[in-house]
């Protein structure tokens, strides 16, 4: 869905110029975000212009991209345009022309090319004898860890038991400010906040988790820049390797130490000499499908049995009935709030997801589309398989769906039959003088795709954001 | 009011895409490098090359890239390496477990860059300490058809294990689905690949050619073997020329829809990569790429790999012959042609320029006449 990426992009995109001048000096923060934040198209870009000398004018790079596909191209360009990456000079005989901007060119440059000597990627821990932490360790631990989030926020901890453990005070602090969880009278209840979050897809939670981190970071005194870079830095850590923490800054310290608590890093003692990144850090700048495998099967899947192909687990039939094969308590309890179960066995539990159940879900704030979301990240590969097989059936550039679509379809109809308003935060242009200074900005509005809403007998239209629209108008005044 | 739908529009790009494996045949004939050495020397084209693929590897985390070497003697791979110890087996695409013994704590550089840099010019030095003065005597050419078929074996290998990781659909079907629709894109085969195309690992094939086409001509039926294959399973190839000018890849590119280009300025290789090489097959959607015009569609005869412009057609199979077989038997399938009297030279002439009087006549009779047949 769409939170996967927009999620820590709209969170960058807030900052101010200077902070993202401050993270781009790390090369492991350029590629990072190049290569977690861009479309596709905006990759190239980046990468054509890399090594170019002088700024490529703007015709040569309209000239380059399909006329068809011109929305893709501004789509990307506002984006790099916002995160500071390309910026509008003029060349020499004043053309205008794209250019990538230093910090972020000239990381960008060393990561590829390795030259100076930055430790931007991690010391590697080189103490003999001590024997390594295992990678199937580490997955163990982070999904302990992270299922003991999860739990704590869903309240399964109280039936489960052992999930209790180490859940240190900063976790739960960090879960009641991003309004995740309320505590009530020592008792902790979910938010409608903390349902969408929790049928997530993994990925998407620990991005959602850490800007929260960051967001808390300067309530606590320290520099947003310095942990944000270090998160990126984490993220190009390898899998199975201890690292030094001797080079690290203290506050560099005070986040690994956090970290530890969600299991993205694992340390021996919080006294030790080293630390590993878990599965759940290197997969950070991954695309979620990336990722999807590994972990989210050893996460989710019955504890018992992980490892295999088995990343999914639920299996959705064309009456509406679901079955999960798994017997964690976290899984059930999440199934089970848009589901009304019906039996359990060992390491199965079956359903019927009923336009009741959903409108239940709907009511506490769950959302179709989480719904499916989570349904689609977790579906058994039976399902997978068998779907994919017969794709044939739904032509024409519709992508196969591997849940059957009479189900998705009905939910987002039971969803639809309360869901009637939709707020949009946005900014309202209006009062053109004539139709054509009214369409010109409103066309491109459209084109960048932040268009909400349109009339083109009042000449008014809104947009969700509008600088880039300025800008245009700007530069018509000037002509 | 969808289509102003800003949320929709902002996922596009980076969800659930299939990465992409980039295999590069990078020949390596000394001859050819040798005298390029004025312009560019391989050392700054293995340099150029290398930050080429770290590009390629940053773009994506599932990424995968593998380095074919097209020597003089032989195919060999530089990335990933296959003659590795044994228990480096399992782990065949990152070679880590061997790395970690020897590798230094060197750490301003991405980890998996390195790796592939260390091992790319590990191998290539290896590569070349085991070329002897003797093997390079008498040969001038490059392996480019073992070194394709190298790629296209990876290739498929990994796009097999890929489709198995991820749960996708049966990709043999996929595959030759994909490959008999492509003829009629409206039938049903021709549509489920594509519904399906975005799911598969993308892999594309990338020549680094030096070699004039001379040389390849001995290796004509091989590659355009390879080309075929590469065509059925759509993968582009692409060629970047540094010199000569090699006859054959002007078709795999023209077959398979890949990129050609013969760098005017071998100096700017980096820049070029960058520019015209990088994008994927998902962003070639969206880009206008140097493609070319004028595709030298020659073929080398079956007989004596000579390149030819006019020749002899065996009727049943189809073989080349750049002048009749002897015993009027064609060498490939043994078919006894009955050509006439081809030995008499002045029949043979007149016979030709009929043929070209006949191919004009009838595309310039053929333009009024066609004019009402795509009306239906």
């Amino acid at each position: 869905m769409a939170a996967s990426t927009s999620r820590p992009l709209e969170y960058l995109e807030g900052l101010p110029g200077t902070t993202f001048y401050k993270l781009y000096q790390q090369p492991s923060t350029a590629l990072a975000i190049f290569r977690r934040m861009l479309p596709d198209l905006a990759k190239c870009f980046v990468m054509a212009l890399l090594y170019l000398k002088d700024p490529l004018p703007t015709a040569d790079l309209e000239l380059w991209v399909q006329s068809e596909s011109k929305k893709q191209r501004d789509n990307a360009i506002s984006i790099l345009a916002r995160l500071h990456i390309l910026s509008k000079t003029r060349t020499g005989d004043n053309v205008l022309a794209y250019m990538v901007t230093n910090p972020f060119a000239s990381s960008l440059r060393q990561a590829l090319v390795g030259s100076e000597d930055s430790q931007s990627f991690g010391v590697f821990s080189q103490i003999p004898g001590e024997s390594q932490v295992s990678v199937a360790d580490l997955d163990d631990y982070a999904r302990q860890q992270w299922e003991g989030v999860m739990g704590y926020m869903v309240g399964t901890s109280a039936f489960s038991g052992q999930r209790e453990l180490n859940l240190s005070k900063g976790v739960k602090q960090l879960l009641q400010a991003g309004h995740l969880v309320e505590i009530r009278d020592r008792r902790v209840d979910i938010t409608k906040d903390g349902f969408g979050f929790v049928l997530q897809d993994v990925n998407t939670q620990v991005w959602h988790i850490l800007i929260l981190y960051v967001e808390s970071a300067e309530a606590i005194g320290m520099d947003s820049v310095e942990v944000l870079s270090f998160l990126f830095l984490l993220s190009s850590l390898e899998l199975g390797q201890s690292y030094e923490k001797k080079h690290l800054t203290s506050n560099q310290l005070r986040t690994l130490a956090d970290l530890a608590d969600f299991g993205i890093v694992y340390q021996d003692t919080p006294e030790a000499t080293r630390f590993y990144p878990t599965r759940l850090a290197t997969t950070l700048t991954s695309d979620s499908s990336a990722l999807n495998n590994p972990i989210t099967g050893s996460l989710t899947g019955p504890a018992g049995e992980s490892g295999g192909s088995g990343s999914g687990f639920i299996i959705v039939e064309t009456n509406y009935r679901l079955y999960a094969y798994t017997s964690s308590p976290l899984q059930i309890s999440l199934i089970s709030l848009f589901t009304n179960l019906k039996y359990r066995f060992p390491n199965l539990v079956t359903g019927k997801i009923t336009r009741q159940s959903v409108r239940r879900a709907i009511e506490i704030g769950i959302t179709a589309e989480q719904i499916i979301s989570y349904l689609h990240s977790h579906a058994h590969p039976q399902l997978r398989k068998h779907n994919a097989g017969h794709a044939t059936s739904n032509a024409g550039g519709i992508p196969p769906s591997v849940l059957p679509p009479t189900v998705t379809d009905q939910i987002r109809l039971w969803q639809l039959e309360r869901d009637r308003l939709r707020a949009t935060a946005g900014f309202l242009f209006k009062d053109f003088t004539s139709l054509a200074e009214y369409q010109a900005p409103c066309q491109y509005a459209a084109e960048i795709g932040v268009l909400v809403w349109k009339s083109d007998k009042k000449r008014m239209f809104f947009v969700t954001r509008h600088e880039q629209v300025a800008a245009f108008l700007r530069s018509r005044n000037q002509q | 009011m969808n289509s102003v739908d800003a949320s929709e529009h902002y996922d596009l790009g980076t969800t659930d895409l299939a990465p992409s494996l980039l295999t590069i045949v990078f020949d390596t004939n000394p001859h050819a490098w040798a005298a390029l050495n004025q312009s560019l020397p391989l050392s700054n084209a293995v340099a150029n090359l290398l930050v080429f693929i770290n590009a390629h590897l940053a773009c994506n985390y599932a990424n995968e890239v593998a380095v074919v070497a097209s020597h003089s003697q032989k195919a060999a791979w530089l990335y990933p390496s296959q003659h590795d110890t044994p228990s480096t087996t399992t782990a065949d695409r990152d070679g880590d477990v061997a790395m970690n013994g020897s590798t230094p704590a060197q750490t301003n550089k991405y980890r998996p860059f390195r790796i592939v840099e260390e091992q790319v010019t590990k191998n290539l030095k290896d590569l070349m300490d085991s070329t002897s003065s003797d093997d390079l005597r008498g040969n001038t050419s490059t392996m480019l058809a073992g070194a394709l078929t190298l790629a296209l074996s990876h290739i498929n290998r990994r796009t097999i294990a890929w489709a198995e990781e991820h749960g996708g659909a049966d990709l043999e079907d996929a595959a030759a689905e994909g490959g008999g629709g492509s003829g009629g894109p409206t039938s049903g085969a021709g549509r489920h690949s594509a519904a399906n195309e975005d799911e598969r690992l993308q892999s594309r094939i990338l020549i680094v050619s030096v070699s004039g086409s001379g040389d390849s001509a001995h290796q004509y039926i091989p590659v355009m073997n390879g080309i075929f294959a590469c065509q059925r399973l759509q993968i582009p190839i692409d060629v970047c020329k540094i010199s000569g000018d090699a006859v054959f890849l002007q078709q795999a590119c023209d077959a398979t829809k890949g990129v050609y280009m013969a760098l005017s300025e071998p100096r700017g290789l980096l820049q070029y990569l960058m520019m015209a090489f990088l994008p994927d097959q998902r962003s070639r959607r969206h880009l206008v790429l140097p493609t070319r015009v004028d595709v030298d569609f020659r073929a080398a005869c079956f007989c004596h790999r000579r390149v030819v412009d006019v020749g002899y057609v065996c009727s049943i199979c189809l073989s080349i012959f750049c002048e009749p077989p002897p015993n009027n038997e064609c060498l490939t399938c043994g078919t006894i042609l009955d050509i006439g009297d081809y030995g008499a030279k002045p029949a043979l002439i007149p016979r030709k320029k009929k043929k070209k009087k006949r191919v004009n006549g009838t595309s310039a009779a053929g333009t009024p006449m066609s004019t009402p047949t795509p009306g239906p």
